[in-house]
């Protein structure tokens, strides 16, 4: 008899002779035994659950609300959010043959220019989107906003804050309470009146959706979201290369050390929640053992082991921070093996919230992400989940970059496509975000002399853009796959975009003319007005677009009398408009827009008191950004950054493509939400800004183009 | 040693090794995506419950993610069956029954291989064993069974002549654990590895089996007078031990 033969026969004689050892089989038996059981067990009950209370619930709904889809014109709408395509690029790639299903949508139903917000940034046209208002409704007007105490910035979307009680226990400090997390976004999402008339939504990574808010559907938040640290994307580049330079922002340099032959270094993390002073980080160290003949690294974190090509990115990698008496706080990130020799290093991803175990909500419910997790796999959380700054500071190359922004498109495409066949019925919407940073990282490549691409050759550079719109219109010819004619399928964009070729630095110009004032003997500043004289300041800027007045009792060391305010914003204004570069006589700002005159609100106090429209090409300086002051006003980009849209909002309208032809002139994205209440058969909130589009009569009878397959 | 004690310690070494087993002969990737892709689909039972066709589809998908659990849990399973199958019955022989008690009587039947055989069949018994009363012949079954009496403890050899052929079963009689045989058999070859403990009978012997009836065994539990099979007690305790091994080692099971 063979020995495979023997064998078998041993086996089947071992699974099937009688004897008393066949009852059970060790642990490894009895658990999955136990293990599938209770899954089926539990599903039936789930499932026996929902079918007998089904009927009740309808009928409950049916009294409480009669039929939600009853006036409904469509059964479901899918609204695909591209952050920042671009009108214009899309028309010309359109011309060319290349977009193919955006082409259908032109041809059968919409395709028009989207009037965007006021500044055009995505969580103020986002939040107008979601809200149907203008942004003195919402109370979104820049990624930041400014302390009046203390002229620093906040992040405007949302407030974390500790639990306010702790117990000093030796080295200890022990937290009491819960986390605080405060949305400071106003006004109600759309979504929120749906699920109150019974129609389900499916929401993912909308902007400035963070905290995540209870409503009749699922919802994943999307950019505001923080890193674990609670910053907004902290990478790590782990090196052997000493250096004392810092990153400018966005990241930080950790030492890579060399003990009993392995390298060894950590992965920064939040301050300990059980340190007794601030600041105190919790770090988690990991070893790396390089193989300088096989180009990769064996790396250990924790009880993940992997190796890496140098070149290539680990998949999510789940670690924890351990402060101590049981806290700990769980992330995700990617390692990245940059070079090998001579010098060793490595890229970190900023550590985002676990979706599988997450610390802080970003999802409604909260198993909504631990769902998505479990059915994909881990998945980026942070709102800015693409690393612009590492690629900014030269820390990954556009390869490597692109990698990055990739992958989490790819996951993101597979949250929306199951939610696709989730949400028969309802809304469903996904906004993707790498259409924006794309565009912002590779706009140098769409133009000759771009200051930031000057050193590369025209052989070198790749089709970024081009590639990128492709892949969005590959995107909709699959889910023109997934749809039938009662659905309304949409795809808008928040703004377009422009060059961002020279940086305008708005508090030199301040300086310069006399409303911005320096400390005796300073010529600059440092960042956030580190050496500006308040007492003699008038006018101030921080953030992208904002210009605010130093206005006595609004601002602690105001000295602007708030009766002399208008007058002094009519001058600003006046010698704004129109600003021309020296270096090139083009107009560095075509517009600036008094807030007073653009908003309405019950939020319009906390804007600022003055919008500047940079003109194309032109954008507020890195420096000016965080309020630093410097010599020159105008200055070349030369940082990847190289598209932007806080230019002037009428240059960057967004896109407006829909399967059903809408019959409106100027659509502007405070359209959005009455436009899809309507179609839903609901009543407009009266204090809604936006105006509903009406439905071409065609539009009702026709039929969702079909798509054409990806090339 | 205390059976409690043994059947502890044998479960904690045997959760810890088995779910090693597990943790070396498995995908443990795959198995972990398994494992997530079903809580998946029982989360969004809950999540969409409102939608009739998603909660069904959902538990359609439960069901199949067991089978492919299953499938996924079968190589393994099989390689961690041959040892601790070994194992239990090899155990089972200490465990799972009591020796004999001296002046207590017992039952050892033997089988012949036909009416003629069993006719002829003797017993020579050791001068420490005695028979309690005459043997009964069974005809329907060609056994005949000798009820007898141990005197002392210890391990004997009772001697079955049969056809001019003998054959040989040890007894044993014991307070503490023993390592014990209750059958010796002719061929029967899967039989005997799992049920007996002795070598084969001789072929010529005439005789098909020879069997002591000792007593089954249940552990004392120490706890309100209540007493458990091995088997299930070892059953609890190796899965609570493996679960805190698979927790510890980070092993999907």
């Amino acid at each position: 008899m063979s020995r495979r033969r023997a064998t078998t026969l041993l086996l089947l004689a071992t699974v099937f002779a009688p004897c008393l050892a066949h009852a059970y089989a060790g642990p490894g038996a009895g658990f999955a035994v136990l293990s599938s059981f209770w899954a089926i067990f539990v599903a039936f009950l789930y499932s026996f659950y929902a079918l007998v209370t089904w009927p009740f619930r309808q009928l409950f709904r049916l009294i409480r609300r009669r039929n939600a889809y009853g006036k409904a014109v469509f059964q479901r709408a899918v609204i695909l959010g591209f952050d920042g395509m671009d009108p214009e690029l899309a028309e010309r790639f359109m011309s060319e043959g290349r977009l193919p299903n955006l082409s259908k949508l032109r041809e059968k139903g919409t395709f028009s220019k989207l009037r965007t917000t006021f500044p055009a940034i995505s969580p103020v046209a986002w939040s107008t989107f979601m809200t149907g208002v203008n942004p003195g409704k919402h109370n979104i007007y820049d990624f930041l906003a400014r302390d009046t105490n203390n002229y620093l910035p906040f992040l405007s979307s949302a407030e974390i804050k500790g639990p306010k009680r702790h117990i000093k226990v030796g080295k200890y400090s022990i937290p009491f309470g819960k986390t605080e997390i405060k949305g400071m976004r106003k006004s109600t999402p759309f979504w929120h009146w749906l699920g109150k008339a019974g129609i389900f939504s499916s929401v993912i990574r909308v902007p400035v959706t963070f905290p995540p808010e209870k409503f009749d559907g699922v919802l994943l938040s999307g950019m505001c979201v923080p890193d674990l640290k609670g910053s907004q994307g902290t990478f790590c580049l782990c090196t052997t290369k000493a250096s004392g330079d810092k990153f400018r922002e966005g990241g930080v340099r950790v030492p890579i050390e060399r003990k009993n032959g392995v390298y060894q270094s950590y992965v920064p993390g939040p301050d300990s929640p059980l340190a007794q002073k601030a600041g105190e980080e919790l770090r988690l160290a990991y070893e790396i053992r390089p193989d300088k003949a096989a180009q990769n690294a064996r790396i250990t974190v924790g009880s993940e082991k992997f190796t890496l090509k140098v070149g290539e990115y680990s998949e999510w990698i789940p670690i924890e921070f351990k402060a101590g008496l049981g806290f700990n706080a769980h992330g995700i990130c990617r390692f990245y093996l940059k070079e090998i020799s001579p010098e060793l290093e490595v890229y970190v991803t900023p550590v985002n919230i676990d979706p599988g175990h997450p610390d802080l909500p970003i999802s409604h419910p909260v198993t909504y992400s631990i769902y998505l997790a479990k059915l994909n796999g881990a998945f980026a959380t942070l709102g800015l989940a693409e690393d612009t700054w590492a690629l900014n500071e030269h820390v990954l190359d556009d390869d490597a970059f692109l990698a990055q922004a990739y992958g989490n498109h790819e996951d993101r495409e597979k949250m929306l496509f199951d939610a696709l066949d989730k949400t028969r019925q309802g809304l469903c919407t996904c906004v993707f975000d790498t259409t924006d940073r794309v565009q912002h990282m590779f706009w140098r490549y769409l133009e000759a002399d771009h200051p930031a691409a000057r050193e590369v050759p025209q052989s070198q550079r790749k089709e970024v853009i081009q590639d990128l719109y492709q892949r969005m219109d590959n995107l909709i010819g699959r889910v023109m796959q997934k749809i039938d004619e009662n659905t309304l399928l949409m795809v808008i964009s928040d703004h377009g975009f422009k060059s961002f070729a020279r940086c305008m630095n708005l508090n030199a110009w301040l300086h310069q003319n006399g409303y911005l004032a320096l400390k005796a003997g300073k010529t600059e500043s440092g960042d956030w007005f580190e050496d500006v004289d308040w007492s003699r300041t008038r006018a101030y800027t921080m953030g992208l677009n904002g210009l605010y007045l130093n206005i006595k009792g609004r601002e602690k060391q105001g000295i602007v009398d708030p009766a002399e305010a208008v007058a002094l914003k009519s001058e600003i204004k006046q010698k704004l408009t129109g600003l021309v570069d020296p270096t090139n006589g083009a107009v560095g700002v075509t517009g600036v827009f008094i807030t007073g005159n653009v908003y309405r609100g019950p939020y319009t106090d906390n804007a600022p008191d003055l919008l500047v429209g940079y003109g194309a090409g032109y954008r507020a300086s890195w420096d000016s950004v965080m309020g630093k002051v410097t010599a020159l006003i105008f200055e070349d980009n030369v940082k990847a950054w190289s598209g932007d849209h806080c230019v002037d909002p009428r240059l960057v309208p967004g896109v407006l493509f829909s399967s059903h032809k809408f019959i409106e002139d100027t659509p502007a994205i405070v359209d959005v939400a009455p436009t899809i209440l309507k179609l839903f058969g609901l009543a407009l909130p009266s204090h809604f800004d936006g105006k509903p589009w009406d439905l071409a009569p065609q539009a009702l009878s026709s039929k969702i183009p079909a798509a054409t397959a990806a090339t | 040693m205390s059976p409690l004690l043994v059947v502890v310690a044998l479960s904690v070494v045997v959760g810890f090794v088995m779910v090693v087993l597990f943790g070396y002969t498995s995908d443990q990737k795959a198995i972990a995506r398994a494992k997530d892709e079903l809580k998946a689909h029982l989360l969004a039972v809950r999540l969409y419950r409102d939608q009739l066709d998603v909660v069904m589809g959902s538990y359609g998908k439960v069901l199949r993610g067991t089978g492919r659990y299953l499938k996924l849990a079968f190589k393994p399973l099989l390689y961690v069956i041959i040892p601790i199958t070994i194992l239990i019955v090899q155990l089972d022989r200490s465990l799972g029954l009591k020796a004999l008690a001296v002046d207590t009587p017992f039952l050892l039947t033997v089988r012949a291989n036909s009416p003629d055989a069993m006719n002829n069949i003797s017993i020579d018994l050791p001068s420490e064993i005695k028979a309690d009363a005459p043997p009964v012949h069974v005809a329907a079954e060609n056994e005949v069974v000798w009820r007898l009496l141990a005197s002392k403890q210890g391990s004997y050899e009772v001697k079955i002549l049969a056809d001019g052929q003998s054959a040989s079963k040890t007894v044993r009689i014991s307070s503490a654990l023993a390592r014990l045989s209750p059958v010796r058999l002719r061929d029967h070859f899967w039989e005997r590895m799992f049920l007996s403990g002795e070598p084969a009978l001789p072929a010529n012997a005439g005789i098909e089996s020879i069997s002591v009836d000792y007593p089954e065994r249940n552990i004392a539990l120490g706890i309100a007078g209540y007493e458990m099979n091995w088997i299930w007690l070892f059953f609890i305790l190796s899965m609570i031990a493996g679960f805190v091994f698979k927790e510890l080692l980070g092993i999907q099971i």
